[in-house]
């Protein structure tokens, strides 16, 4: 959609002016004075944690979330038992209708202060939220609390890691995996416990299953996060300065071997009529999962976070057949894994001392073994702590139905180094842009494959340096 | 002869239908698809081929729409902040393209290059300080603080000068001699002579504020206030299974639209047919 895509970049344009201004001066932030280079020390002004207990009434504190329906429940159920369970913290939980929604209203609340208190972004945002120059980093309160992190995925925390401080707090995250029909794999002579692991087994598999009379074998969504997922599999960085975590991110580095090999596999399974793409958002953003139940395909991949609607989708209706396996994201071989997708949440800066602290325990509350188990149980999610998967509700999820581990357990296989923390970049969206369009023109219109990472390299590269000129770096 | 003239007209006439039909269709497919989409189950949605056709309508998307995505409490609000800048845009209009066309007084030409330089701005640019204004002012969150900063625009004075600027000067006199006042003349004369460019602002007044989606996201805090458009924001990023129920808030969106545009349509053609035949 061409306005969101314009609002995107209003947005980025006002972080650019806000960052200047944060620059020029004015230090209006009442969280503490040395608020605007807390790099090392001073971990207890910057989140003052003991200020709850000065507190005379309950802190009331504001969240705003990005979740759908389905997850909202799960997380409103959260929200109550933490306000049912003590008296100090009241937390309202607001709706903002997405990730997009979110980070525009808080550009926009900038200069008006009308920020919340806590706030959940799509794991693409650190850059940007980073120069807002807005948010607590998570850092300072796990510094000055105390706070044990030995139980997180290291990947997890990685991924919201810049220049070795964690930023927000990672809160749910999903990854892609792949998606098939038992079924189908069972019709065409398959192993159905055996989904192919590598892009080359994808394309065999696919033209077995095609050979069924499927009109095609694999669904293809056309997600610019798969490329930044196959570069993270193939142990590769996908921007400069280590993924842009020393230092802020100047050009892409994706259209090496790896990604060139990427598009030339998307290009061969398109061209031999062995995979249907469908577009990552708007209608027919699901078409890939649904085509699996109308047997238009046999595989797909798409995000672990759409489990549980696709296991009710196929359970629905008459007839049917389908029998859902999933498997680890397929990919180019390599040492490295799959990166972390999904949302973190960001404390506001502007928030009183109280209202800080009041949200650090809710965070912490968030985070804790028990609610990230429930959490996943409810939603799909992949659980953050390694503890929680030993909690009664989500073992007793994955004993049943092991589909719901796959997402967690490829967070853990692999290497853990700075190319599966994945790119952290500023116009993190208009580099995804870029890709989506590379991808779309050369299925479409045809064209070598790697002229067309090379010409979206240099766009991507351009979208960075543009978003870097505007704020002055 | 005059067989093939009429031989050919009958041909020219259906030429001519023929590339109304295919613009028809061109024009309602995407409508029509949309309400077949809203009765299909999700699986069918993504059929290939696709289906044309509800052979087991799935009503209850609607219901879901409606009481699930709140679709109702979103209407209100949608109809209470639309007509609100609707009316607001055609008085303050009518009022300034009247001081534009019948008026004297100093800087009139500059005032009215200013007036049409505000088209120039797009409304991105100046939304963080209508927010900061709004703020200030204590209407965050409220209707005004969603209506009011749209109540005039300088395009509606443009469309309702240009439209005054054709009223003959004869009448204008003619009233003065028969003692009407600017108000009179205003209401009695120039407002019905311009009905087409005030029905035109009305449309447009209208299907502006409908659509609206940056400014009522920002400007209010929860969905007490939300205006439709949001609310089928919420719906869209639900799932899979709930694909049909987006299409059906998409319908009951459009709905409102689609009443005003009938209804208007009649207005816009009426009176240009008026000003065609009065000459």
């Amino acid at each position: 959609m061409s306005s969101s895509r314009f609002v995107r970049l209003v947005a980025l344009a006002g972080v650019a002016v806000f960052a200047l201004g944060a620059c020029s001066g004015s230090s209006s932030g009442s969280g503490g004075k040395a608020s605007g280079d807390s790099t090392s020390g001073g971990g207890s002004n910057a989140c003052p944690v003991g200020a709850l207990a000065k507190a005379t009434g309950p802190v009331q504190i504001t969240f705003w979330h990005g979740l759908n329906r389905a997850n909202e429940e799960t997380l409103q159920k959260l929200v109550d038992q933490f306000n049912g369970q003590q008296t100090k913290v009241k937390v309202d939980l607001v709706n903002q209708t997405g990730y997009e929604e979110i980070l525009r209203k808080w550009v926009a609340g900038l200069g008006t202060k009308e920020l919340p208190d806590l706030a959940q972004m799509e794991d693409t945002a650190t850059q940007q939220m980073i120069d807002t120059q807005s948010i607590v980093p998570v850092a300072d309160c796990i510094k000055a609390d105390h706070y044990d992190t030995s139980d997180f995925v290291s990947r997890v925390l990685e991924r919201y890691n810049v220049d070795g401080k964690l930023y927000p707090m990672p809160f749910n995250v999903s990854n892609p995996v792949l998606y098939y029909d038992k079924n189908a794999f069972r019709a065409a002579g398959l192993d159905p416990e055996k989904p192919p692991a590598t892009l080359a087994e994808v394309k065999t598999d696919a033209a077995k299953i095609k050979a069924l009379g499927y009109q095609t074998g694999f669904g293809l969504k056309l997600n610019p996060w798969y490329l930044e997922q196959w570069a993270s599999k193939a142990d590769h960085l996908f921007v400069d300065h280590e993924n842009g975590r020393k230092g802020r991110a100047s050009k892409v580095l994706f259209d090496d071997a790896a990604g060139e090999a990427t598009f030339a596999w998307m290009k061969d399974m398109v061209d031999s009529g062995l995979a249907r793409t469908n577009p990552d958002d708007g209608p027919n953003g699901f078409d890939n999962l649904l085509g699996i139940r109308s047997k238009v395909q046999g595989m797909t991949i798409d995000s672990s976070a759409s489990l549980g609607t696709v296991s009710q989708v196929l359970a629905s209706g008459e007839g049917g057949g389908v029998d859902l396996g999933v498997g680890a994201m397929p990919g180019p071989s390599g040492a490295g894994g799959v990166l972390v997708g999904g949302g973190a949440l960001y404390m506001s800066k502007s928030s009183t001392p109280e209202k800080i602290a009041a949200t650090w325990e809710f965070v912490k509350f968030l985070v804790s073994s028990e609610t990230q188990a429930t959490f996943a149980a409810g939603t799909g999610y992949v659980p953050i702590r390694k503890s929680s998967i030993t909690q009664k509700v989500l073992a007793d999820l994955y004993a049943s139905t092991p589909a719901y581990k796959v997402a967690y357990e490829q967070l853990l296989s692999g290497k853990d180094d700075i190319a599966t923390a994945g790119p952290v970049i500023g116009n993190y969206a208009g580099v995804r842009d870029v890709v989506r369009d590379a991808e779309t023109k050369m299925l479409a219109e045809g064209g070598d494959p790697k002229a067309a990472i090379k010409a979206a390299a240099t766009a991507a590269t351009a979208a960075i340096q543009d978003y870097n000129t505007r704020i002055g770096k | 002869m005059r067989a093939d003239s009429r031989a050919g007209h009958r041909l020219r006439k259906f030429g001519s239908y023929a590339i109304l039909t295919v613009l028809a269709f061109v024009v309602l497919f995407p409508i029509y698809i949309t309400v077949v989409n809203s009765l299909l189950r999700p699986v069918d949605i993504a059929a290939r081929p696709p289906v044309f056709f509800p052979l087991h309508p799935k009503w209850s998307s609607y219901a879901d729409a409606w009481n699930g995505g709140h679709m109702s409490k979103y209407l209100v609000n949608s109809f209470i902040v639309t007509i609100a800048i609707t009316v607001g845009q055609v008085f303050t209009a009518i009022l300034a393209g009247y001081a534009f066309a019948f008026l004297e007084f100093p800087f009139k030409r500059t005032l009215f290059a200013v007036f049409l330089a505000t088209l120039m701005v797009p409304f991105e640019v100046t939304v963080v300080t209508n927010l900061d204004t709004v703020r200030a002012l204590g209407w965050f969150n409220t209707y005004q603080g969603l209506a009011v900063p749209f109540l005039a625009t300088g395009f509606g004075a443009f469309l309702v000068r240009q439209a005054f600027l054709q009223v003959p000067p004869d009448l204008s006199d003619a009233a003065a001699l028969d003692g009407y006042g600017h108000w009179r003349f205003m209401t009695r004369v120039a407002v019905p002579l311009a009905r087409p460019a005030v029905a035109a602002l009305t449309v447009f007044g209208f299907l502006g504020a409908w659509n609206q989606f940056l400014w009522p996201l920002l400007a209010t805090k929860d969905d007490q206030l939300r205006t439709v458009q949001i609310g089928l924001k919420t719906l869209r990023q639900t799932s899979l299974n709930d694909v049909n129920v987006t299409f059906a808030g998409a319908v009951i969106a459009v709905i409102p639209i689609a009443i005003i545009l009938l209804l208007f349509q009649k207005h816009l053609v009426r009176g240009l047919t008026a000003g065609a035949v009065k000459g």
